[in-house]
Order: C-alpha cells, then structure tokens, then sequence
C-alpha cells in the first residue's frame, strides 16, 4: 500500500451523507416515517379512538386516504398513529439492549474466562434460554399488559445479542498491537475499552442495531397480537395486521398498509446502517 | 529448452498500468529468481502466468508455457492447466490450507480434480508426494489437521499440493518469507531437491536477495512493473549494471553508521534475574491440578544505558513472552525486573514514572495503529502516562516534533493510519515510542516486515536516534542480518532459556553453542562481491 500524498480533500459530512445512496435513501423512509409519528402527536386527519360504524371497511379513497378498519377508523391515522407505538418500542428497546449489553460484552473481554467473563455469559445465556415471548408474559403477569411492559421485555431480550456480539469482536481486537501499544501508555481496561475496542465493533453495532431494531417492531408486533404489548384503544402496525387477518379475503388494504409500513421502516433502517458504518469507517470514506 | 516463456507483457488493472513491457524465461529444471520489492509487480507477474487476475486487469503480450499461449485460453481450458501443468505455492503457509481438511484430502483434491486418478489411486500419490517432501507416514498420517503441523510442516503440505501432478512449471511467492531461518534453510533445500528430480521449472519470487543467491540460476529484478536486469546469476551478482540493483544489493547488507556503546557494563539500566514464566496448560483431568507451560526459564540479562542488546531466536522461544513480562503487561511467577535499581512492577501494578521511560515498537505495521484514530492522536497516546501532559499548541508542536524526527512531515498528523505505507507505519511507530523521551526502545521485530532498502532507512534512522537522544535499545529479532548490523551484544534464545550472549562480533564470528551454530549456518548469505 503506498501513501496518497495528492488525495483529495477530506469531503464534508453533509457531503458524504448525500454523497451514499443507501444511506440518504434509508434517511429519506426513516425521515417521513419519524416525522409521521411525531406529527400524528399533534393532528391525524381523523380521530383514531372513536368509531365509526357506517364508513366501516371502505376502500382506500377520499378522504379516507388508506380505507377505513371493521370499525370505521381511518387506517392513515392509525399508521401515524402506530408508528409512534412501533417506533418508541424498538428505540426503547434496542437502547435498553445496547445501553446495558455492549458495556457488558467489552467488560466480559477483558480478561476471558475470568470470573467476571463466566459471571456474565452465564447470565447472557440464562437470558437467552427464555423466549422474548415468556419474559413478555413474566412481566405482563406482574406488572400487566401494555407498552412500557412490552419495551421493557423485548430490551432484556436485546441485552444478550449485544452482549454476545460486542465480546466476541472485543475478544479479537484484544489481542491486536495496537491494543498493546495502548498498555504500554499505561491505559486501563476501562479506557482501553472506550477508546480503542469501542470504535473499532461500532460498525457491527450498527449493523446488529437496525437488525434488532426490526426484530423489535416485529416483536412487538407479536406481542401486541397475542394481547401483550399496546392495549386497544392504541393501534399499533402489529395490532393492526393481527386483527386484519380475518378479513385479508375481503379487505386487503388493511394488512397492506401496516406491512407495507414494518416493511419500508425496516429496510430504511437497514440502509441507513450500512451508509453509516461506510462513512463511519474512515478506509472505506476516503476510498470512495 | 525454453519451458515458459513471457514476452512483453503489459498489464493494468482499472487502467491503472501494473506491469509494463515485462520479459522472461524459464527452463526446465532450472530455477528463475524474480526480486523486487512491494508494489514491484513481482507477484502480479505470477498471477498473469496462472492467469489468477483480479477483476477489470487487462493483459497483452505474450505468456508461452510449451507452445501455448496462456492469454489465449479461456478459464475452462486454464483450470485444466493450475495444478497439472503449473503449481503454485503461497507466502502463508498459516492461512493457504482448509483448517477443517485433513492434509490428505487436501493433497488428494488436486488429483481428483484432474480426474487422473481415482479415489484410492488418488490417496495413493498423496502419500508419496507427502515422503516426498519430507513428511513419511509414520509421523505424518494423512489423517493430520492443518492445526497440528508447525509452520514449517505446513508449507511442505502446501508444496505437496502443488506437486501432486508433477507440474512442469512451479511458482513460489515468497515461500519462506514466513517461516524462521532455519526451516527457511530446509524449504528451500526441498524445492531445490524437487525440482533437480522432476525436471520442473521452478519461478522463485523474493524480496530477499540471499534467499535466491544459491538457489537460482537466473535472476530478474524488478522495480515498479518494469524488469530493470536481468541475466544469469553469477554475471548478475559480479556487474550489477541497473543502480536500483546495486542499491538492493547494499539495502541488504546495509550496516548503519552508529557510535558504539562507551562505557560498557558501567551503567545499568535494565536488569533480569532470574525471570520465570508460566503459562498454565488446560485442565485435562477434572481435579487434577491444570499443567504449566513453561514459557520463559530462569533468564538473567543486563542492559546497559546507551547500548543496544540483540535477542535472537525463533518463533516460540519465548521472547515475545520476554518482551511483555518486561513492560510489565503479563505477570512473572519468580525473578524480578530492576529498572534503574527500582522493581518494574510492585504490588501487581507498574510504577508509573518507570513505565513512561520504557516504550515499545511492534513488528507489525498493519496492526499496532487503532485504525479510527488520526495519526496526531496515535502518537500522542502515551502521553497518557504524564500526570500534566502538554495540551494545545504545546500539544500539536510536541507531535510535530516526534513526527519530524522521524523524518515524517508534519502534515501527516491530521491523516489516518491506512494513508501510510508499512515503512512510514513503523515510522509513526518510532515517533510514538519516542515523544514521551523513554530511556529504552524495545523494538519488538521492528524491521522484520519491511522491504530491505526501507529497512535500511529505518535502521539509519535508529542508529541516529540512539546517538542524538542516548536511547538504550533492546532489539528482538529472528533476522541475524539485521541484528548483527544494530547491536553491541546480543544473547541468543531457545525453547525459554538464553543459550549464549557475548558481544555481537564475538558471537556471529565463534559461536560457542550447538544452536547458535545451526542459526548462523541456515541464515542465507548473500554472495561475495567486491
């Protein structure tokens, strides 16, 4: 490899997020659908508690853009609606996965097989061997059903997968020379961690956290089927396709639109992921 | 008779030129030594003969192995020549196997794939090529996995391979570059042997002039995709018409201008007594106590202020133990390490205002730099070791000045690490070590990994730097060229124990123990030329 003397001009970062296709498209869908959530806080086009007997399953239209639910609620308001509940949910919860998870994992790395290391794999994989869906249930029976409960049961699910993930990098990186070199400065493991391990699995992170991030709008989609996570009158896009799918025969719309919603939100997070772990890695956003 | 022939050939790879208007040839049974340096186009050449190119490379000229032109087959008709009419063998004998192979298998694919023999028939020449390149069946069943070989093993496992079919021509990129002196002696007595008993052609690819010094017979030297010279060996050696030839010649015996240590065994610096370690070994019975691996044995050494000390050996003999037991990153079970009469370490931790006088320099370039930092903030991270480090402007001039004294400009500060070649790395390395002013640089294979007039430059620039700071150096190395070139003693180590020490004269010119012998005899040599 030889040195770039004449490279070009280090781009800015607002160059660089338009300057990624995957990563101003996924910006793009994460962007109307935040924005639609944070609207719907103020004004929905129709109120989404109240019902609305004899406009009950109309096809998409006016003014009824997306077509009306068995109870005549406007299925655009419920989406606005819903992405409030989904989003909160898995932000929540891939926080709480992370938050607690990753500081976990990078302590675990520090010195493998320690007594520290077994203490928290050992309790990564008794949280593991439970379902999300059980420790949804220990909770709700409880504390009851709603969404704290259902944020709070599908965090603890993350916390593993983000502990697991950031050992095994850490694990790696550990023994490189760069961490060595940071030794010889007399850095501690705490900084050592900060500094050198942490920047270098960010981009795993990334990437594991739009996966979770899904995987949490999915789960709660699940739970709120089974009755668990938000409780009637609240939509949410799980609830919404849960109680469609008696009607797909007759009333198509109402799956599509709460699907179509989890589909795009979850591929705009997956192409915001990768863009950001692009321009995160300063290799990869020179060579481009 | 001409076996391959390579006619003007051009190269370049997304329109950018590799390779320009490059001949050669090879006869059967001799072998052709191409030397270069990274970024020579040295293992591009190999690639277009084995047409194993990558994406968007274009070629043209001419590549004759027997009277077939190799840019004029498509890759159905080359698949049937890899591995039957030419092998190939790797730099890497660590990551050129299938780890979850047995070494049999592996050798048998080629055949199979050739379809020249059945399964049984197939083992059959497997196991023979295995005798033939030196690992008999008796110690060596073909039911071996790629982990339970050494290094050394491994690469003839590869060269098995590569041999199976008895191919006419064979490549090796850097076969030994890998491997210690002494197995490096034995490979390339074994690829000497083979190719004298099948009559091959061997195309030997090297940074290293002394490598291929005995072992070819004609000799290409390469310098930016373009062949510089070119001839028999022997008339090579004796002219050196090219000046790039004459000055790789002279980067690798190079020998830094340096003012010897003074006032030897006056004034120590650093002292090892009786230094153990021990690694434990994992349990194998459920109460029995876990075994110990003992990795270091009883060393004693002194470095003296202003010197520089040579430790020599090879992989696994416990000096990279050595060096972090020394900074203190991994616990002794006995002896101590006194630092200017002080213990290193005390109660478990290392005292802080020692460790700041002590600083290291690692082998590898690619590795030792957190790729997410700017270069400013890597070489001002021991800093981190001062209770007031300077901030600011004083900051900034105090990096610049590192960098400068390693001849780096100051502009690289504000770049990434990977904006550097492996060379200007181990600058950046140098001027980390250096920008907390340690008393002692323990330079951990630091030049094992660079191309020889580089390394050249980053010895000059070492010598320089112990004369103008006072620096002490601890020089820990497999290369004896290298350390020969650098220290004022040097203690020589294997399997944990120091074997012999004595000025470095006295020990390369009358070596006194068995080993040191051995390593003296297998480090190739370069010719005699006045």
């Amino acid at each position: 490899m030889s040195t770039v003397n004449n490279a070009p001009r280090k781009p800015s970062l607002l160059r660089m997020v338009f300057g990624s296709l995957s990563l101003s498209l996924g910006l793009a869908i994460i962007v109307v659908f935040f924005g639609g959530a944070l609207i719907s806080l103020i004004w929905t086009p129709f109120d989404v508690t109240s019902l609305d007997i004899p406009n009950k399953l109309k096809a998409p239209g006016f003014p009824n853009l997306m077509g009306t639910d068995h109870f005549g609620r406007d299925v655009f308001s419920m989406i606005l609606v819903g992405a409030r509940t989904s989003i909160a949910v898995a932000v929540v919860a891939v926080g709480i996965g992370m938050g607690l998870g990753v500081p976990l994992g990078l302590a675990a790395a520090v010195r493998p097989g320690s007594f520290m290391d077994e203490v928290i794999m050992r309790g990564n994989d008794l949280v593991f061997a439970f379902p999300a869906l059980l420790i949804a249930i220990m909770i709700t029976a409880v504390f009851g059903p709603g969404a704290i409960n259902a944020i709070i049961a599908i965090g603890i699910f993350n916390i593993p997968v983000f502990a697991r993930l950031s050992r095994g990098a850490a694990l790696s990186l550990w023994t490189r020379d760069f961490v060595l070199s940071a030794r010889v400065a007399g850095k501690g493991p705490l900084r050592i961690s900060y500094e050198h391990i942490l920047p270098n699995i960010l981009n795993l992170l990334i990437v594991q956290g739009t996966i979770q991030f899904s995987l949490g709008i999915l789960a709660e989609a699940g739970l709120s089927y089974v009755g668990l996570g938000a409780q009637p009158p609240i939509p949410s896009w799980g609830r919404m396709l849960a109680e469609s799918q008696t009607m797909i025969s007759f009333a198509p719309h109402l799956a599509l639109f709460p699907g179509v919603a989890i589909v795009l939100t979850v591929l705009g997070l997956n192409l915001m992921g990768d863009g950001l772990r692009d321009i995160l890695d300063p290799k990869i956003r020179r060579e481009r | 008779m001409t076996l391959l022939s390579i006619n003007k050939l051009d190269l370049s790879i997304h329109g950018i030129d590799i390779l320009r208007d490059v001949s050669m040839s090879v006869e059967a049974g001799k072998v052709l030594g191409v030397i270069g340096e990274s970024g020579s186009g040295k293992s591009m050449t190999a690639n277009a003969v084995m047409q194993l190119l990558p994406n968007g490379a274009g070629c043209s000229g001419e590549i004759i192995l027997e009277g077939q032109n190799m840019l004029d087959l498509h890759e159905g008709q080359m698949n049937g020549l890899r591995g039957k009419d030419m092998g190939m063998v790797f730099q890497e004998p660590m990551t050129a196997l299938n780890p979850v192979q047995t070494i049999g298998d592996q050798v048998a694919e080629t055949i199979l794939i050739h379809k020249t023999a059945a399964k049984p028939e197939a083992m059959r020449i497997a196991r023979d090529t295995l005798n033939r390149v030196g690992l008999p069946g008796e110690q060596f069943p073909m039911s071996r996995y790629p982990h339970e070989l050494s290094g050394g093993q491994r690469q003839r496992v590869v060269i098995a391979m590569a041999i199976a079919l008895k191919p006419k021509l064979l490549i090796a990129d850097e076969p030994t570059t890998a491997l210690d002196v002494t197995t490096q002696a034995q490979i390339l007595r074994l690829l000497k042997r083979l190719i004298q008993e099948d009559d091959m052609g061997l195309i030997l690819i090297t940074h290293d002039l002394a490598v291929v010094s005995d072992m070819a017979d004609d000799i290409v030297i390469m310098q930016n995709g373009v062949v510089v010279e070119q001839g028999p060996a022997a008339t090579l050696y004796r002219e050196m018409k090219h000046p790039y030839t004459k000055a790789l010649f002279e980067a690798s015996s190079h020998v830094p201008d340096r003012d010897y240590a003074e006032a030897r065994g006056e004034n120590t610096l650093l002292e090892v007594q009786n230094v153990v370690r021990d690694y434990p070994l994992p349990r194998t019975k459920l109460f029995a106590a876990p075994g110990h691996f003992r990795a270091v044995k009883d060393v004693s050494f002194v470095i003296n202020r202003g010197e520089s000390l040579g430790l020599v050996g090879e992989s696994g003999c416990g000096k990279s133990t050595l060096t972090r037991a020394l900074l203190g990153l991994e616990p002794v079970q006995s002896g101590e390490i006194l630092f200017e009469g002080r213990p290193v370490v005390e109660n478990g931790r290392v005292v802080s205002d020692l460790r700041r006088k002590m600083q290291v320099v690692f082998q590898d370039p690619y590795g030792s730099f957190n790729p997410r930092h700017k270069v400013s903030r890597l070489v001002a991270e021991p800093y981190h070791l001062l209770t007031n480090p300077p901030t600011g402007a004083d900051r900034d001039r105090a990096i610049a000045e590192a960098l400068d004294s390693v001849d780096m400009p100051v502009s690289a500060a504000d770049k990434y690490i990977h904006e550097f070649s492996g060379g200007q790395r181990q600058r950046i390395a140098i001027a980390r070590a250096l920008i907390i002013r340690p008393e002692l640089i323990i330079l951990d294979e630091a030049v094992s990994a660079l191309d020889v007039s580089v390394r050249a430059q980053v010895l000059d620039l070492l010598s320089d730097l112990s004369d103008r700071f006072g620096l002490t150096y601890l020089f820990i190395s497999h290369d004896l060229s290298v350390v020969r070139a650098i220290t004022d003693r040097v203690l020589v180590m294997k399997s944990g124990e120091i074997v012999e020490r004595g000025a470095t004269q006295d020990v390369f010119e009358n070596p006194k123990h068995e080993y040191t012998k051995t390593l003296i005899d297998a480090a190739p040599q370069l010719p005699d030329v006045a």
